[in-house]
């Protein structure tokens, strides 16, 4: 599998292009290339850094989000209810290549 | 972002001391921060740095496969030209010369040398804790060994009801084994959380065949040629297999004490993770600091910390400001049910119970003179978030609106007067 391509829009609205690997997470592809995502609690829905919002038709096209998950973002700021994932919660799939992502305020 | 760039002693590479959750995250950050210089990271355990969390959790489960989750893969420290050295400990330091001893004998210079040297699981010193079949939980090796012991019908002691005894004592009843949790006082968890929420999760333990003895104290182990029973002070007698003891964690402080650092149960460190001696670092479960939200003194066993200290490192090293620090929080999932902890609870808070406990799913809110200090979520995470911000900012709460679930927790602030 070849990486994808991700742009990313950081908290100061600048843009970003990374490659995101098949064996990472989308959480792992923002941290590992220095986007200031903290992923305190390491990948597992606890802690919330890693929220982003994906543009509503990739959105539409994934899973539905766990209870978890749904309960951290729901208390987010500026959640959006079709927009918001706790990246760590995205594996890599081909049919994301190329999907810009921006990273949610840090609260 | 502007950074400092080594001058003086650019030769040598910042050293970091242990590659766990802390010292990988001081690498990282240094990196995201614009550091150019070299960085090492010594470390005494042989494979590529991992979590610890999953340990206890994941890892226990029947069939989760053996491999550990690595912090970062090997990739990411050969891209980010962050030097490790894994399976050397760090025998000295010498602040003066501004070196380290290596367990080769081998001598290193450092421009900036950060311990993150971590905790290690406090040993019993009965009679027989050292008889095979007794063990601790803290590093890979543990776990597996446990994973191997946890067979079915397997005769498990666990010798402390903290969070890693009963995520063990959970794993071990989930596949089969006959669990006996002994606790020296008479609830689990009692240094971090609130009678309800003791008493709701002894209630799930038992339903999943965990039985509790509570007011032991464990006096010996007995055995032949390995563990195979518990003894405690009123002389009964408890058959096992497999003894773990879960009775909380020491700090690896020694390297530093040698060295001249001050330490106090823990390294001491400032809110930069300055210790007593110039241009040495100390970060994560090894140091003790004053809290920013109430003054006391405190040593904190968890990521939420390890993390924050690691960004106050980077930042320091490379002179810029460190991120807003996250409220303390924690988290611990038992027989598929999470508790999960924000701010740090005293025994003399205020305590409310939001929700009912029949239900499975509530919170505990914790006040200290009125303020929002602490919140418990057991089963859901609606008031996690909240409750970070609202700490933070010490919010007044008002009790009433505070024990109805139907209220969010941010309408339970009282307006200032
Ligand atoms: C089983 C288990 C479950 C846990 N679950 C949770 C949880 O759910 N949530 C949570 O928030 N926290 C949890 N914790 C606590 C959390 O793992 C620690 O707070 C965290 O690991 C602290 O990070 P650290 O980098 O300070 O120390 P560590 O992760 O302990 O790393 C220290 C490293 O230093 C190395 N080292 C020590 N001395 C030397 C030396 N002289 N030379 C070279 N290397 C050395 C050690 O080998 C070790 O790898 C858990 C801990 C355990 C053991
Ligand atoms: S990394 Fe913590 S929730 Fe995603």
């Amino acid at each position: 599998m070849s990486n994808n391509k991700l742009t990313v829009i950081d908290r100061e609205g600048s843009t970003h292009d990374l490659e995101w690997e098949p064996d990472q997470t989308l959480m792992e592809a923002l941290r590992d290339n220095d986007l200031p995502v903290l992923a305190s609690c390491g990948g597992t829905a606890s802690c919330a850094t890693c929220h982003v919002f994906l543009e509503k038709e990739v959105f539409d096209t994934l899973a539905e989000r766990s209870e978890d998950e749904l309960e951290l973002l729901a208390e987010a700021e500026g959640y959006q209810e079709c927009g918001s994932r706790l990246s760590c919660q995205l594996d890599f799939s081909q049919d994301l290549d190329g999907v810009t992502v921006t990273l949610a305020p840090e609260e | 972002m502007p950074s400092q760039q080594p001058t003086e002693n650019h030769l040598n590479p910042i050293i970091i001391v242990g590659a766990g959750h802390s010292g990988v995250a001081v690498a990282a950050g240094l990196r995201t921060r614009g550091w150019d210089g070299d960085i090492l990271l010594l470390e005494a355990e042989k494979e590529t740095p991992y979590e610890r969390p999953p340990l206890s959790k994941e890892l226990l489960k029947a069939g989760a496969p053996d491999e550990s989750t690595v912090l970062r893969k090997e990739k990411f420290y050969q891209d980010k030209r962050i030097g490790r050295r894994a399976g050397l400990a760090v025998d000295a330091i010498d602040p003066a010369g501004r070196t380290v001893q290596l367990s080769d004998g081998s001598r290193l210079g450092y421009h900036r040398l950060v311990i993150a040297t971590g905790s290690r699981a406090r040993s019993l010193t009965v009679p027989g804790a050292r008889l095979p079949g007794v063990q601790a939980l803290r590093t890979r090796d543990d776990a597996l060994e446990l994973k191997l012991a946890l067979v079915p019908g397997a005769r498990v002691a666990i010798i402390g009801a903290g969070y890693i005894g009963l995520e063990v004592a959970a794993a071990a009843s989930a596949k089969g084994c006959g669990v006996t949790v002994l606790e020296f006082q008479d609830r689990v968890m009692s240094r971090v959380t609130s009678e309800p929420v003791s008493r709701f999760f002894e209630q799930l333990h038992e339903q999943n065949g965990v039985r509790f003895v509570f007011g032991a104290a464990v006096t010996a182990i007995e055995g032949v040629d390995r563990a195979e029973r518990v003894v405690t002070a009123d002389g009964t007698s408890y058959p096992a297999d497999v003894v773990l003891a879960g009775i909380g964690v020491v700090p690896n402080q020694e390297l530093a004490a040698d060295a001249g650092l001050l330490c106090q149960d823990g390294i001491l460190v400032d809110g930069h993770g300055r210790t007593s001696v110039p241009d040495i670092y100390a970060t994560g479960d090894v140091t003790r600091f004053t809290s920013t939200i109430d003054g006391t003194s405190q040593r904190l066993e968890c990521i939420q910390n390890a993390m924050a200290q690691a960004d106050q490192v980077a930042a320091d090293i490379t002179g810029q400001d460190a991120a807003e620090t996250e409220i303390p929080w924690f988290w611990t999932v038992q027989h598929g049910v999470r508790l999960q902890t924000a701010g740090v609870r005293r025994a003399d808070d205020e305590v409310i119970v939001r929700g009912a406990p029949a239900d499975g799913k509530f919170s505990v809110v914790y006040l200290r003179d009125g303020c929002l200090a602490a919140v418990d979520t057991i089963a859901g995470l609606a008031d996690f978030r909240p409750a970070k911000k609202l700490i933070a900012q010490k919010a007044r709460i008002d009790p009433l609106l505070a024990a109805d679930p139907g209220t969010p927790l941010t309408a339970a602030v009282f307006a200032a007067a």
